[in-house]
């Protein structure tokens, strides 16, 4: 039996987080079962909605997604909500503890996709060109560019901040041309395209905590031996742990060459942090409790999670 | 079943696009995997939903303009003025404006359709022979994609992530100018008509008047390629300037495009850039099924397992794009081969942007050769000298060309010196 | 049936060339703004192209009524005029087909996840929706109408090759 498994990153193993998830869990897979595992980087069959789709209609078995789950599963959008993770442990302990294990449940009955395991795709920072940012005071008047979602529209106006949503691909030329002051991106993404050398300084706030979802289709997950089902979640998890492990080792790389490559790096206290949470909590619930409807109960079940690991 | 729905669909001469999508329809439904008829048209819109792909409308659009702004007049009459009153002169000129309008124009068969109206009769008027005038006036137009601006550069760097648009258009500027120069080697040493190009004096004033007339549409490759080499533009950002850069000298300055012609020159662009995007898309979405069935994977290690050294791989791959040229046209083609072929001349140690120039100049050669080489049509359709002699005459040059393409693989210099030295 | 092919020629040349022209006007006019006020549009990049989808879908039956596609002729070249005129009829059925196999395609694509947002349409689709008092206008901020392209181009394929074939039928009947 032949089990695809396809995301968007690029292939490499030693530099990307899903690429490196995968090959593990190809290996682990047809090491201890006859299955074989066919690995489709890089978006070769499509874009992570188009992904989830085909998970969805069985043409893949196993998708690693991350951004594409909350149009699928809304109540995964919480995870969303700036300031929720002090740091990726309590992220982890949250995601692998029991509202992991609840979410996973609810978005099964959604999507009909199982959700083995969590990796992870980062926390992202501000940059900008103007000044160093420590608190919500020095981010206004300043212009960031968001990604056009509302989320991140109302989470900049929270902070005081001007959003501007601009395409991905005319980011480089805004910075450049001063369209924008600054950005927001995980501390990879920045050194991979480049944009510290057209920006001055980061804060390592890490907003926004963004997860990896290792999928599988649950009419494929059902028809499995029991035996290989426990292969499969048990590869799923090394996957996970394996793309965090990655994650966590390009942030602290990227860290160093951008500092290197004369970026000013700025790391907030506790307070400070605190001080940033208070501004755009409350602006970005608000919207998503419109949003979610009857999901809006994730916010407090989230929060009640990360309260517990403290 | 696929191949033969294909197969079938192309040899009874229905569209490309169409026979792929036929093809991929009725594997859709008969396949035995659970495919979904869905995916044809997903996998299509995919390909087509990208902002620099616009680039290729809009520098349609700009050429369609170009031409009707009589702009080709002036850049004869300044090609004229250069290389006019040399031995072989009327040749050059057709050499030599082509090498212009490459500047302009990022696409061979606007070249071939607007020289060649005004110099295959001109030269057989001056005693060259009418099918040696229509097969340089093709061979000539290969230069139109080499020098930027270029559609299938901008194409090449859609499918290739990590090479860049201005890295390839700087590393085509050598390999185009090579072009022209072994071209006009070979037209001075072949060609026995003494008499220079017409209309060319001795006359300054005039001289003065036609290289004047030449500065306003240079400006346009100078400000349009030179704004996305210095990366203050996107190539689609600098393709609707030149848009309406094309506009303004048509309709204010030469007074030559109208109101009325307008809506005429618009659905022409957009007609003839739906019919290389359309196959952009149905190649895309055959490119699903066979990345869904491994065949680059196959195919991919099958040429790792047998191909031995990088000179070997190149050969190979010269000798494959040449015969590919023969029957399919070069976008179609490059939308197929380039996604299996590039990881493996990576891998090989072959450098990207030097591989992208060779597999676009050895599909642009594929232009000329029959029995599909869309420049040869297009010239023919003007000549009227019937395939099989234009053939014959094509040949010489076809030669010279290869020539040059060998140069260009074996000497990676004359591709990646100048994107090297500015610092691509 | 000549002038009713003339009339879908000419309404698919006009759909054709307003498509192009919106798509260089929003561009060029988007560039502008960002290089001279340094302010972009949030869907300067997004509705061209789904302009640009709508304009090809246009242009190829269009292209498809004028004969312009890309099409090998190395066999069909070598045929008499008669069973040429034939294979015509044969393509223009194989086209029709096809055209009619993409509607389905397309509709069923475009229904999947149609009513998912398109980022950077929905803020304009909504103050569009909000200032006018026209609910539907919504419909503008989601996927779904964009990728209806598809559908909508493979009726109008089949549509343009049907008529094609009447045409060529007709001329190969009075001939
Ligand atoms: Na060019
Ligand atoms: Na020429």
């Amino acid at each position: 039996q032949t089990l695809r498994l396809a995301h968007v990153d690029p292939d490499d193993w030693t530099a990307s987080k899903k690429g490196a998830a995968a090959h593990v869990f190809k290996n682990i897979v047809e090491g201890e079962t006859d299955l074989t595992v066919e690995l489709f980087p890089a978006g070769a069959l499509g874009n992570e909605d188009e992904l989830i789709g085909q998970a969805q209609e069985g043409l893949t078995q196993v998708v690693l997604v991350s951004g594409a789950m909350s149009k699928v599963c809304p109540a995964a959008s919480v995870l969303d909500i700036p300031y929720t993770f002090s740091s990726a442990t309590v992220a982890w302990e949250v995601l692998d503890g029991p509202f992991g294990d609840d979410l996973a449940a609810h978005c099964l009955e959604q999507t009909g996709l199982r959700t083995l395991a969590y990796g992870e795709t980062g926390f992202r920072n501000f940059t900008n060109n103007t000044r160093e940012i420590k608190s919500p005071a020095d981010m206004e008047g300043l212009k960031f560019r968001v990604q056009p979602i509302p989320l991140y529209v109302e989470m900049v106006k929270g902070l005081g901040g001007e959003p501007t949503p601009i395409a991905w691909t005319e980011l480089p030329n805004a910075l450049s041309t001063g369209v924008v002051d600054g950005q927001e991106n995980p501390v990879g993404v920045i050194y991979n395209n480049s944009l510290h050398k057209l920006q001055k300084y980061m804060t390592l706030d890490g907003h926004v905590y963004a997860a990896d979802f290792i999928l599988i289709s649950d009419e494929f997950y059902e028809g499995l031996e029991p035996a290989e089902q426990e292969v499969v979640k048990k590869a799923a998890r090394v996957a996970g742990t394996m793309g965090r492990a990655i994650q966590q080792w390009g942030t602290a790389e990227g860290v160093n060459k951008v500092q290197a490559e004369g970026m000013q790096v700025y790391s907030p206290t506790a307070d400070e942090i605190a001080a940033f949470a208070e501004k755009a909590q409350p602006a970005v619930v608000d919207y998503l409790r419109g949003e979610l409807g009857d999901d809006a109960v994730w916010i407090d079940n989230l929060q009640a999670a990360v309260a517990a690991t403290n | 079943m696929v191949y033969v729905v294909l197969i079938a669909g192309l040899l009874i001469g229905a569209p490309i696009a169409i026979a792929i999508i036929s093809a991929l329809l009725v594997f859709m439904a008969t396949g035995e995997a659970p495919y979904s008829l869905r995916i044809v048209a997903s996998e299509m819109f995919r390909s087509m939903n990208s902002f620099p792909l616009l680039a290729i409308p809009l520098f349609v659009l700009a050429g369609e303009l170009m031409n009707e702004s009589g702009i080709t007049g002036r850049i004869i009459a300044f090609a004229n003025v250069l290389v006019g009153r040399m031995r072989a002169g009327l040749a050059l000129v057709n050499i030599w404006a082509s090498v212009i309008f490459a500047g302009l124009s990022g696409s061979a068969v606007a070249d071939t359709s607007a020289i060649g109206r005004v110099f295959i009769p001109e030269m057989e008027k001056h005693g060259y022979d009418r099918s040696f005038a229509a097969a340089l006036t093709a061979a000539s137009s290969v230069i139109g994609p080499i020098i930027p601006p270029s559609i299938p550069v901008i194409i090449y760097a859609l499918i290739v992530s990590g090479v860049s648009v201005p890295a390839l258009f700087m590393a085509g500027v050598i390999p185009g100018l090579m072009l022209a120069l072994f071209l006009s080697a070979y037209v001075m040493l072949t060609v026995k008509v003494k008499d220079p190009a017409p209309g060319v004096t001795s006359d300054t004033q005039s001289a003065g008047q036609a290289l004047l007339g030449g500065i306003l549409p240079l400006l346009m490759p100078v400000f349009v390629v030179g704004s996305i080499l210095i990366g203050v533009v996107t190539p689609t950002e600098a393709a609707s300037f030149a848009v309406a850069y094309a506009l303004f000298l048509g309709a204010f300055v030469y007074r030559k495009i109208t109101l009325t012609s307008l809506p005429r020159i618009f659905t022409d662009a957009m007609r003839d850039s739906a019919v290389i995007l359309v196959i952009i898309a149905a190649v895309g979405a055959a490119n699903w099924l066979l990345t869904y069935n491994r065949v680059p994977n196959m195919l991919t290690d099958w040429v790792l397992g047998n191909v031995e050294s990088k000179t070997m791989f190149l050969i190979a791959v010269i000798l494959l794009f040449l015969f590919v040229g023969l029957f399919l046209e070069g976008i179609a083609a490059m939308l197929v081969l380039v996604p299996i072929l590039h990881p493996i001349a990576v891998s090989m140690g072959v450098d990207p942007v030097h591989f992208g120039i060779l597999v676009i100049f050895n599909l642009m050669i594929g232009l000329i050769t029959p029995p599909l080489g869309l420049c040869m049509f297009v010239a023919e359709g003007i000549a009227q000298v019937g395939m099989a002699r234009l053939t014959r005459s094509i040949l010489p040059f076809f030669l010279v060309e290869v020539v040059v393409l060998l140069i260009l693989t074996f000497v990676p210099e004359t591709v990646i010196w100048l994107p090297r030295v500015l610092g691509y | 049936m000549h002038s009713l092919n003339r009339l879908v020629e000419r309404i698919l040349a006009g759909l054709s060339g307003l498509s192009i022209a919106l798509v260089f006007s929003i561009i060029f006019v988007n560039a502008l703004r960002r290089y001279t006020l340094g302010k972009s549009l949030p869907w300067g990049e997004e509705l061209p192209i789904y302009l640009t989808i709508y304009g090809v879908m246009f242009g190829v039956a269009l292209a498809y009524m004028q004969d312009r596609h890309i099409r090998f002729t190395v066999l069909t070249e070598f045929l008499s005029e008669r069973v040429r005129a034939r294979l015509w009829l044969l393509v223009d059925g194989i086209t029709a087909l096809s055209g009619l196999g993409l509607m389905f395609a397309g509709h069923a694509f475009a229904v999947r996840r149609g009513n998912l947002d398109s980022s950077g349409l929905k803020s304009a689709a909504g103050w569009l929706s909000d200032t006018t008092g026209f609910e539907t206008l919504l419909w503008i901020g989601k996927t779904g109408t964009w990728q209806y392209a598809m559908p909508i181009g493979g009726a109008l394929l089949c549509l343009a090759a049907t008529l094609k074939f009447a045409e060529r039928l007709s001329a190969l009947r009075s001939a």
